[in-house]
């Protein structure tokens, strides 16, 4: 990483993190932003203030778990999507490209009609979308590193996850289908600290991983033959990468629902930043990705007095400006 | 002679016009074999003036043929009526194994719906297209009719079935039932002042953050619901989604949950509410106000409805109703509904909501 990417990087961080603090000023429920500088502070020097109760519940019980969840998801679902398109050698491919969405989505039917609190959708979601990539790379069997072969039995499983998702709704009652219709667009709205105690480690270790590998994925990206020849392990490389984007986005999707387009938008936006390199693409794509999922948030809580789910609104972002910016540059970044 | 004739021949033009006038009032008052109409999906739709088979698709209406002593002459049900009502089987058990003409509200077996041979079907306007479709492919006049969530479409609703099924007189007796309730709830609230108004936050369809914009019961109970007017009307939409901090904004003096799923099947529950850290420091959480009601339950039943707005009356001023006695007058509204005994009751403890009864 050269200077010029480095200060760049800095830069979107900090932008991150003013982002996350000015976030913590925006919500339905009027807080001053002296009040939650003072709120924050009572929190390490309980006794110094005096504030409504109210003030801390909406700050650490519903704004910072929601916030934090909204980085955290918008850094996993981008960073998995750059670094399946690098494997892949594919810019059309996202993070959920191996049934990871239907597995998640079938999990959090059967809990949802079926199992019940015995099984919470969140666990059973987290479950499914690693059993539907699991199924991929069996299925797929010993021509795994076959790029071709994996995105056709992606697609396979996920249209049989979906056959399933389908079934359960025809026989679901009206009542179960209602939260599962909401579970389904994807929505950071009930987060708790029980989901970002659960999600935040698995969702962190694939993001690491990943940023780890960003060199390797370079290489991955060159032909099969080109990289045996430098005598790296390419199903062993491959399949750790698929290991560590579905940790991620299967955590990250259990606990928000499925937010489609930001692991396809962010890396082209990343790469028509920062070019085609894998090791600026991934680590730029965690801070945009974050950026990205944070201000689609904002919208969602500040625009209207009801809340529209994040799922629709990343779309209604992402897809016009993908394609303001994809005009304007007259380039496809590979 | 002359006025001999003269008088045969008025006598035969009186009598000539006498049979034509007699000719005219026979078919002027001979009545056509059908009505015309206009249903919630502004179809206008011919009615047979005799219909002794009906077939209901839609619960709401199902209720209502029951209600209007009409059960008998039902010749199949709805998927939703005969799976996961519980109200049902205490309206009517003996009629639960009458055919399950519908799995699912688009998908109704019409070859079982022809076999049946209804008179006339009733459907939900909430599913567009499956008034018409079915219409077309049957030749079965069907009604598109529910209440959406108003009084005043429920008594219409009541008033058209009580035509439709030839049960007039008992259609108006419900109604004129149902206004005197109502109104005696609103003659005993008139004098309150909007300050003293209760502001009610609704948390229904399985999710603490979905109110319903528009719940009459609330507004004929003489509280205010905060999330009321959240979307335009226009929009037609009943629910909303909103932001936990948006209750801390309205920062409601009661909570109502929606009771009428079964206990086992209660996503949101008093006691999660009552127990959910970020909910604590709301006032209705902090004064233990949180209690479930009714609800929607496919539409409304109209005697539970009812019941609920009684319920909600006393909750909000149980001065006011200090002599009104919630499971008396419960049961009492679904004997004249259904002609059920303890019907409330049973409900209550199906529902586990003990606190309404004495017990």
């Amino acid at each position: 990483m050269n200077r010029k990417s480095r200060i760049q990087l800095w830069a979107f961080i900090f932008l991150l993190l003013l982002l996350f603090f000015l976030s913590l000023n925006i919500g339905s429920y009027s807080i001053s932003p002296i009040n939650i500088l003072k709120t924050l502070i009572s929190a390490f020097f309980p006794s110094s203030l005096s504030l409504p109760t109210a003030y801390a519940d909406i700050l650490f019980r519903i704004r910072v778990p929601r916030l934090l969840l909204a980085l955290l998801v918008g850094m996993s679902l981008s960073v998995s999507g750059a670094s399946l398109q690098a494997l892949f050698k594919n810019p059309l491919v996202n993070e959920f490209i191996l049934g990871l969405s239907s597995g998640a989505a079938f999990g959090a039917a059967l809990s949802i009609v079926f199992l019940g609190k015995s099984f919470p959708p969140q666990v059973a979601a987290f479950v499914f979308a690693v059993g539907a990539v699991l199924a991929v790379l069996l299925v797929a069997g010993r021509s795994d590193t076959h790029i071709v072969t994996l995105i056709l039995t992606g697609v396979i499983v996920s249209s049989f996850f979906s056959a399933l998702l389908s079934l359960l709704e025809f026989f679901a009652s009206p009542y179960a289908l209602q939260s599962l219709f909401f579970w389904l667009m994807g929505s950071l709205s009930m987060a708790t600290w029980k989901d970002v105690i659960f999600s935040v480690p698995l969702m962190l270790t694939g993001v690491v991983i990943m940023l780890l590998l960003r060199w390797r994925l370079n290489i991955l990206s060159m032909s099969d033959e080109q990289v045996k020849a430098l005598g790296i392990n390419v199903r062993m490389e491959k399949i750790l990468v698929i290991a560590a984007a579905t940790m991620a986005t299967a955590a990250a999707t259990s606990v928000a629902g499925i937010i489609g387009w930001v692991g396809l938008i962010v890396p082209h936006l990343v790469r028509m930043m920062v070019g085609a390199d894998s090791r600026l693409v991934i680590p730029f794509s965690a801070v945009m990705g974050s950026i990205f999922i944070l201000l689609a948030d904002d919208l969602t809580r500040g625009l209207t007095s009801f809340e529209i789910p994040i799922g629709i609104f990343t779309s209604l972002i992402g897809i016009p400006l993908f394609v303001f910016l994809l005009k304007k540059s007259k380039k496809v970044w590979l | 002679m002359i006025s001999l004739k003269k008088r045969h021949a008025s006598l035969f033009l009186a009598l000539f016009w006498m049979l034509m006038a007699g000719w005219a009032i026979s078919i002027g008052s001979q009545e056509k074999p059908y009505f015309k109409i206009v249903d919630d999906l502004s179809r206008t739709v011919k009615i047979p003036r005799n219909t002794s088979r009906i077939l209901s698709l839609q619960p709401e209406m199902t209720r209502i043929v029951f209600a209007l002593g009409a059960g008998d002459q039902l010749v199949g049900l709805d998927y939703f009526i005969r799976r996961y009502d519980h109200l049902f089987p205490l309206i009517s058990a003996r009629h639960s194994n009458l055919p399950l003409v519908s799995i699912s509200p688009e998908s109704v077996n019409i070859e079982l719906v022809l076999r049946l041979k209804p008179d006339v079907i009733f459907a939900s306007p909430s599913e567009f297209q499956v008034p018409e479709s079915i219409q077309a492919k049957t030749g079965i006049p069907v009604l598109a009719l529910s209440s959406m969530g108003r009084f005043e479409k429920l008594i219409r609703e009541i008033r058209l079935a009580g035509q439709v099924i030839g049960r007039k007189k008992r259609a108006e007796e419900l109604i004129s039932y149902f206004l005197e309730k109502t109104g005696f709830i609103s003659s005993r609230i008139s004098a309150s002042k909007e300050e003293e108004k209760p502001r009610v936050y609704l948390s229904f369809w399985s999710s603490l953050s979905r109110p319903p914009v528009f719940y009459e019961p609330v507004n004929v109970a003489g509280g205010i619901n905060v999330a009321e007017g959240l979307l335009p009307e226009y929009l037609g939409t009943l629910g909303t989604v909103v932001e936990l901090e948006k209750i801390y904004e309205w920062d409601p003096d009661i909570i109502l949950v929606q009771g009428n799923y079964p206990p086992g099947q209660r996503v949101v529950s008093v006691p999660l509410i009552l127990s959910d850290r970020r909910l604590e420091s709301l006032k209705a959480v902090r004064n233990k106000k949180v209690f479930y009601t009714f609800g929607f339950w496919y539409w409304w039943d109209p005697a539970e409805v009812l019941v609920e707005t009684v319920y909600l009356a006393k909750l909000f001023y149980p001065q006011k109703f200090e002599d009104v006695d919630v499971e008396i007058e419960g049961n009492a509204i679904f004997n004249k509904f259904y002609g059920i005994k303890e019907g409330f009751t049973a409900l209550c403890r199906i529902l586990e909501c003990r606190e309404w009864l004495h017990e």
